[in-house]
């Protein structure tokens, strides 16, 4: 087996990335503007890598499937941004921040990243407030803190519930300054389709342009991915329509690792499913667990009740609720972190115990405005209650909101190294797109200091680095015969697509992949189940190539084309989902065996076998891919099992 | 040239200092015709026109006034069209939304107005110009110091046959001038026709004012009239009430502090002055 | 539910389009809008009855702006304060006609159907849309306090999602309340102070070029805008307008 090199600096942790950044080879700026960087991908971390190499003096070129670059998901995060401030004296520190991340991602995650993603942390937000974020203030005219699951100190920044929009437009904003200033070429409303590599180098990428279908080729000294996770295969997800793990999957099948894709989030607090035809699911922010208390009714019978609607919540009193996060993790209460609270939450609904469909569970905010006023609360969480009343039609200060987990975010993702490199030399991945800081689970709020930590201030150092030594190489011509055969590759997908002429719409096949990901590689996940799961993907995998329907051709704006190109991808990703899953005889984070938990019924981790990031290869068509091992060497940190009570 | 490159909030600055000038001008005009009321057979009224018509700095402002009128109306059909020209293809079901009343109908509200405005032009101001014949007023006393002058002339024997003739039709009229024609305080012979003039005063006698009153009178005694004006004032109403309020938030001075103020003094514009214009008519057609 | 849906069809930015009329039968009411045209596409596929109908959507939460349809002549339909996409069917009555309709502008060129190119609100930004932070060589977050009410309502003016539902409802098709949402929240920051007087200039100057229409105090947009940005922002434009162009030393 291969072993896997992560570059990781020597030396004590906390002094690291110092060291690489005085160490590391710089490029002068008369050749920055000769060496050309492809960004794939405007959430966060693409933007921000963008605006910091443009302002570099490097030639970027950003690339995005959406109409404008601040259109990207990282624009739906509502709860907050991590530092370690320690502006509200409480007690945080940037090792606190490093071991909350490391506990939080339930061991699994690599020190000497989270450590840096934690000394950067506090640059973020200075960066933020310098670009005009308008994070929420006290009266003092000083910035606000809140506390969110997983930490016992208040140290998430905030913009009302819209602080991934207001941090993204910080960085689009950043982007379009760049662009006026023409170090960066946007281009909009193009996807990749593929990765061009040269001579073991990534050198390119081939688009299409959604508008036209015309695809195109597009050189660069080295690509960065920015493409966001691939949540999106278990359909019903808080991801937007168009997020998609395609460009990524193409970068996976042309060489570069796929690490930990079984590491998938289901995030506590969505608005419950509700009917057949319902295309996505929308988050309530996890700041809500801050104030709301979570509950289901005590007695089986009160459930059955209120399900066949002849009880409300209103009708249950107070000692016949059970408060269940509060009783089963007194010292962390609603704020355990993510994975424990969906968890429990299937617990109790899987036990009966369900309100609403079945599927759902209290978060009853009745207390927070008896102690707070309403206002008070409306101030704090009044867009996401709005939110909340214009998509269910309930009045959640008045009955308590519907709650029920759903798939967030993917913490595997592409594999990269210390420098965010994958092992394609020359091919970065960045954001959630890569596999690197979260372990096995991420704590709210880690998401956007993760995106905005590596393109402002990790890439731009790391890039230079791997392009000083690129400086030599001149431009190559787009004509070169790698673009011509993957601009040939992607030409031929389309097409056998379009040749299938099938019955069964890309949105049918979706659905169906996705109600086998949800229920057999969903929140617990068994032997039998994944071992099921798979030959059913395959199945699905030659139902698609032989039953897809895709009317109009290529050339024109036709989303369903862009859909099925995806869910090609996606039923793929699914399998190597499915089988890292299997491979993980244990439970951790965000990946739980119901063969691996306590007989209290928490999860189990193995850390004897399974300290390590499975990083999987592509082998070929319909081949097994090859998994190899990352070991986690915890140096400074003392592995315990995980305990939030 | 100018005008068209000019930023669109420029032009905007532009159309509402004007559009603001202009209000300035609508309370005096209002009082002036508020006169007409006075029971006193138009002495104010008179006055007031006479001090309108003969004072430098009013007729200073007369010219800027004119000028502000048709800068706002150029400026209005500028940006109209520009604005228009930027949604090529409309849609098909009318936009609904909810918008700040009269606001968008300026243009057309504005369109009415001027239509008016040449109504009125034609029957008053071009009345004073002299380019249309109205009726006209004549201070007694003036009347009679040219008749007196005259008269001593022909004692000294210096006036021909026909100034002579023409003096004694003079002499007749004035005797024979009807109480109507007699203004009450007996200063004036009033709502004579340029013909009657010329007879009371002698051809080259030129000390003479439109009778803007009885001019007005007659007027208001038209129910066709009396019914166009009211409608106009009716437009005048929205094209204020839009205009008013907007001028502040073009100017961005609507801050929140000033917010009440503001909708009371366009409430005033929409509602005071145009019933000021509006009820002088009225007055006028029932109680003639 | 049971819907009539006439609909705006358009090949290419170059094709004449026109309106289909569609029915579509038992909609749940707690269906989205977007939902409802999910299964209407569904339909005319299975039913071989036209290509589906394209139309720009992407969060499906109401943030991203990437929606924006014209329902029944009001931008994002019958409900205030929400995106297309949070948009239920629980807002129609059985058996409606619901007319859909493309943004119009002449700087928002149709692409296909509903779908309409808005890159000009990126090329306003590009002018002027932002502050000149490059990263890193910036003061500790803390080192400037800013009063709560000034973060506040740049909050509120930030909150922009750039839909362009402002621009398809003004009668002039004006990009007023967009840029002046933007000019606003750089306004009361002092971090915006810099660059305040030649940002507000540049960025109107752009939008005049675009083909945008003028403000004429409508307030349309207001109405309209899903996140209830106030019209108080383009008068605070305005002001800052007028202050830079008295005050500017620039030419």
């Amino acid at each position: 087996m291969a072993t896997l090199n992560s570059k990781i600096p020597e030396g004590p942790l906390a002094e690291k990335w110092t060291k690489y950044k005085a160490s590391q080879k710089l490029v002068n700026p008369a050749n920055k503007r000769k060496l050309d960087v492809i960004i794939v991908g405007t959430g966060l971390a693409g933007a921000s890598a963008a605006a910091s190499l443009g302002a570099l003096g490097f030639n970027v070129k950003v690339f995005c499937i959406q109409d404008s670059p601040r259109r990207a998901h990282s624009i739906a995060a509502q709860g907050g941004i991590n530092a370690a401030k320690k502006y509200p004296n409480d007690g945080d520190s940037i090792g606190r921040l490093f071991y909350d991340t490391i506990k939080g991602g339930d061991y699994r995650a690599r020190e000497a990243n989270v450590h840096r993603l934690a000394e950067v942390s506090n640059n973020i937000i200075d960066q933020c407030v310098a670009q005009g974020v308008p994070f929420a203030r006290e009266y003092s005219g000083y910035l606000a803190n809140r506390s969110f699951g997983g930490a016992q100190v208040s140290r998430t920044f905030y913009a009302k519930g819209q602080t991934g929009q207001q941090l993204l437009l910080g960085a689009y904003s950043a982007l379009s300054q760049q662009v006026k200033a023409g170090t960066v070429k946007l281009y909009t409303r193009k996807e990749m389709e593929n990765l061009v590599v040269i001579d073991g180098k990534a050198r390119g990428i081939i688009t299409r342009d959604v508008r036209t279908g015309e695809i195109e080729r597009w050189f660069g000294h080295c690509v960065v991915l920015a493409t966001g996770g691939y949540g999106n295969v278990y359909y019903l997800s808080t991801n937007a329509m168009n997020s998609n793990g395609s460009a990524a999957w193409q970068c996976y099948k042309k060489g570069a690792f796929f690490a930990n894709p079984c590491y998938v989030q289901i995030h506590p607090t969505c608005i419950p499913v509700h009917g057949d035809y319902q295309s996505k699911l929308t988050l309530m922010s996890e700041s809500l667990r801050n104030d709301g208390r979570i509950w289901v009714p005590k007695k089986k019978e009160d459930a059955e009740a209120i399900r066949a609607g002849k009880k409300t919540a209103n009708d249950i009193a107070e000692e016949d609720r059970d408060y269940y996060l509060e009783r089963r993790y007194p010292a962390f209460g609603n704020l355990v972190p993510r994975d424990i609270a969906s968890r429990a939450a299937k617990e109790r609904c899987d036990a009966g115990y369900g309100v609403g469909t079945g599927k759902a569970v209290f978060l009853d905010f009745k207390e927070a405005i008896n102690r707070l006023g309403k206002d008070k609360v409306a101030e704090r969480y009044g867009n996401l209650f709005q939110m909340y009343q214009k998509i269910t039609d309930d009045n959640p200060y008045e009955t308590p909101m519907m709650i029920y987990p759903a798939v967030h975010y993917t913490m595997g993702g592409i594999w990269v190294d210390y420098e965010l490199q994958t092992t394609i030399p020359g091919l970065f991945a960045a954001g959630e797109a890569n596999f690197s800081d979260h372990g096995a689970n991420r704590l709210g709020a880690s998401a956007l200091m993760q995106g905005l930590a590596d393109g402002y201030f990790v890439l731009p150092y790391t890039i230079q680095n791997y392009l000083s030594a690129e400086i030599y190489n001149d431009r190559i011509p787009t004509t070169t015969p790698e673009f011509d055969s993957a601009e040939k590759e992607v030409k031929e997908r389309i097409q056998k697509i379009l040749d299938v002429k099938g019955k069964k719409t890309v949105d049918t096949l979706q659905k169906e992949l996705g109600h086998i990901m949800w229920d057999y590689v969903g929140m617990g996940r068994t032997k039998e189940g994944l071992e099921q799961a798979i030959p059913m993907i395959q199945a699905l995998k030659k139902e698609f190539w032989s039953n897809v329907r895709v009317d109009e051709g290529n050339e024109c704006m036709n989303p369903e084309l862009e859909k099925a190109l995806r869910l090609a991808d996606h039923i793929e990703l699914a399998e190597l989902i499915a089988r890292d899953a299997l491979q993980r005889e244990e439970s951790c984070g965000g990946h739980f065996r119901e063969e691996h938990q306590t007989e209290e019924g928490e999860a189990k981790r193995d850390d004897q076998n399974f300290m390590f990031v499975g990083a999987w290869q592509y082998k070929g068509e319909n081949e097994t891919p090859e998994m190899h091992k990352e070991d986690l060497n915890y140096e400074f940190i003392k592995v315990q099992q995980r305990n939030y009570k | 040239m100018k005008l068209i490159k000019l930023a669109s909030i420029s032009k905007k600055l532009c159309m509402g200092a004007l559009g603001a000038f202009l209000l300035v001008f609508l309370p005096f005009h209002m009082g002036m015709n508020l006169c007409i009321l006075r029971d006193d057979g138009g002495e104010w009224y008179r006055n007031v026109c006479h001090f309108m018509g003969t004072n430098y700095i009013v007729k200073v402002f007369e010219v800027i006034l004119l000028a502000c009128v048709v800068f706002h109306i150029v400026m209005g059909i500028i940006l109209a069209i520009e604005n228009k020209m930027s949604r090529p293809v409309g849609y098909a079901v009318a936009n609904k939304s909810k918008t700040h009343s009269g606001s968008k109908y300026m243009i057309w509200t504005g369109g009415i107005i001027l239509v008016f405005l040449i109504i009125h032009f034609v029957d008053f101001y071009f009345a004073k110009m002299g380019l249309v014949e109205g009726k006209y007023v004549v201070k007694v006393e003036k009347v009679e110091r040219a008749f007196q002058e005259k008269a001593m002339k022909m004692q000294q024997g210096q006036l021909k046959e026909a100034d002579l003739k023409e003096l004694q039709a003079q002499y007749m009229a004035i005797q024979s001038m009807s109480r109507e024609k007699v203004s009450k305080n007996e200063k004036y012979f009033i709502n004579l026709n340029k013909e009657e003039v010329q007879v009371v005063c002698g051809k080259d006698f030129e000390d003479y004012e439109p009778d803007f009153y009885n001019m007005a009178k007659e007027k208001f005694h038209s129910p066709l009239y009396v019914l166009i004006y009211l409608l106009t004032f009716i437009i005048l109403a929205v094209h204020l009430f839009h205009g008013v309020s907007s001028v502040f938030q073009t100017y961005g001075l609507n801050v929140q502090m000033y917010q009440k103020a503001i909708n009371g003094l366009a409430w005033f514009y929409a509602v005071v002055i145009p019933m000021g214009f509006a009820i002088v008519p009225l007055i006028v057609y029932f109680t003639k | 539910m049971d819907f009539t849906l006439k609909i705006w069809r358009q090949e290419n930015a170059q094709a004449k389009g026109h309106f289909e009329t569609y029915k579509l039968t038992g909609i749940s009411p707690d269906c989205s809008f977007l939902e409802m045209l999910d299964i209407l596409n569904e339909t005319l596929i299975n039913d071989n009855i036209a290509h589906p109908v394209v139309f720009d959507n992407d969060c499906r939460e109401g943030i991203c702006g990437m929606c924006g349809l014209y329902i029944n002549g009001r931008p994002h339909g019958p409900d205030d304060g929400v995106t297309t996409c949070q948009l239920h069917m629980r807002r129609f009555k059985d058996g409606d006609t619901i007319t859909i309709e493309p943004w119009r502008a002449k700087a928002f060129p149709i692409i296909k159907d509903l779908v309409v190119d808005r890159s000009a609100f990126d090329k306003i930004i590009q002018e002027g849309g932002y502050i000149s932070a490059t990263t890193g060589g910036v003061p500790d977050a803390n080192a400037i306090p800013i009063p709560k009410q000034d973060a506040d309502e740049a909050m509120d003016a930030a909150s922009c999602i750039g839909c362009g539902a402002c621009v398809a409802a003004c009668k002039n098709a004006s990009a007023m309340l967009f840029v002046s949402a933007k000019v606003s929240q750089f306004a009361l920051l002092p971090q915006g102070k810099p660059e305040a007087k030649r940002r507000v200039v540049k960025m109107i100057k752009k939008m005049d070029e675009l083909g945008f229409g003028g403000c004429t105090n409508t307030y349309a947009c207001e109405a309209e805008c899903p996140k209830s940005i106030k019209k108080t922002n383009i008068a605070r434009m305005n002001r800052e307008f007028i202050c830079s162009k008295c005050t500017s030393n620039e030419q």
